[in-house]
């Protein structure tokens, strides 16, 4: 029975002999990577970004406007509808000429692809929203912490001076004696 | 799940029941007469057309359903701020006052710090004087 051992592990720690003596005389860890590696036969980007609006105009057609703002709520709902509709549009072409329901298939697709892309899109803008709210949290934190360190030093300082008149009563009388 | 999420599922959900829908349909409708060339095809047993159509009548309510739970959740949207850059200002804005509310903080603090370590030191010499007065009895 041939059993295979595993491959030794990478002779890299050979360089890192001295590292307890001299920490400088071993290699520098590599630096990051930037823009596309190659991993495992596939290529990679470190840059994600959404499949920019150049998707829509290469791959999949676009049903809702282009523009600066777009009105998310209404595009969304409309394309709902719209999906609806080809759904029965569908459903009725099965009925009376069922070998044309790609176009139709097709046109569903269409619209999926387009909701999600216009979901898709709406991610950068929650992850700034997500980041107001924890930058108005943290200054919520701070300033509560502002109050709270003002308030014990004006007890410390109370106290201090409480303590002064104690001592001053029984000092004298101590010193006396 | 956040809202976006829960969109995306819901549209996952449409497009499953969709086609849950059409392939039901499919597999189970009852053949139909195509051409007056061909006589009548042999009518099944009613049951099954009952339950058919039944199923078909659900089937077509859960997908509406999700379509109104969809529209339902875009208008949960919390899309207030309209625009980029206007988010992008207020994040400005905040960072500055972060900015500002940290330093206070950070004087806040030294200032604490400084009065703690006269008070030990205070406390320390009150300490070596009770010490030192108890010595000669």
């Amino acid at each position: 029975m041939a059993t295979a051992t595993y491959p030794p592990p990478p002779p890299y720690y050979k360089l890192y002999k001295d590292y307890l003596q001299d920490p400088k005389s071993a290699p520098e860890p590599p630096p990051p990577i930037e823009g596309t590696y190659v991993c495992y036969g596939g290529n990679y980007t470190t840059d994600d970004i959404l499949p920019a609006w150049s998707l829509e105009d290469q791959g999949v057609r676009q049903l809702y406007p282009k523009g600066p703002n777009i009105d998310f709520k209404k595009e969304l709902r409309s394309l709902n509808r719209e999906l609806q509709l080809h759904i029965l549009e569908l459903a009725d072409i099965l009925v009376e000429r069922p070998s044309q329901y790609a176009r139709r298939v097709e046109d569903i697709s269409l619209i999926f692809k387009n909701l999600h892309h216009l979901l898709n899109s709406l991610r950068p803008h929650q992850a700034r929203a997500t980041l107001i709210h924890i930058l108005e949290l943290q200054i919520q934190r701070r300033k509560q912490a502002v109050e709270d360190i003002k308030r014990r030093r004006e007890e410390a300082q109370r106290l201090l001076k409480e303590s002064i008149g104690t001592l001053e009563d029984t000092g004298a009388s101590f010193v006396l004696k | 799940m956040d809202i976006i999420s829960q969109l995306q599922e819901q549209v996952n959900t449409i497009a499953s029941l969709a086609f849950n829908t059409f392939g039901t349909l499919q597999r189970d409708s009852p053949p139909v007469r195509l051409s007056p060339n061909y006589p009548e095809p042999p009518a099944n047993p009613t049951e099954d057309a009952e339950n058919f159509a039944e199923q078909a009548k659900l089937m077509s309510a859960a997908l509406v359903k999700a379509a109104k739970q969809f529209d339902a959740l875009v208008a949960a949207l919390p899309l207030a701020e309209g625009g980029e850059e206007a988010q992008l200002k207020r994040i400005a804005e905040l960072q500055a006052e972060n900015d500002a509310v940290g330093q206070e903080l950070q004087r806040q603090l030294e200032a604490a710090e400084k009065e703690l370590m006269e008070v030990r030191e205070l406390f320390s010499q009150a300490a070596d004087n009770c010490l030192n007065l108890k010595k000669p009895d």
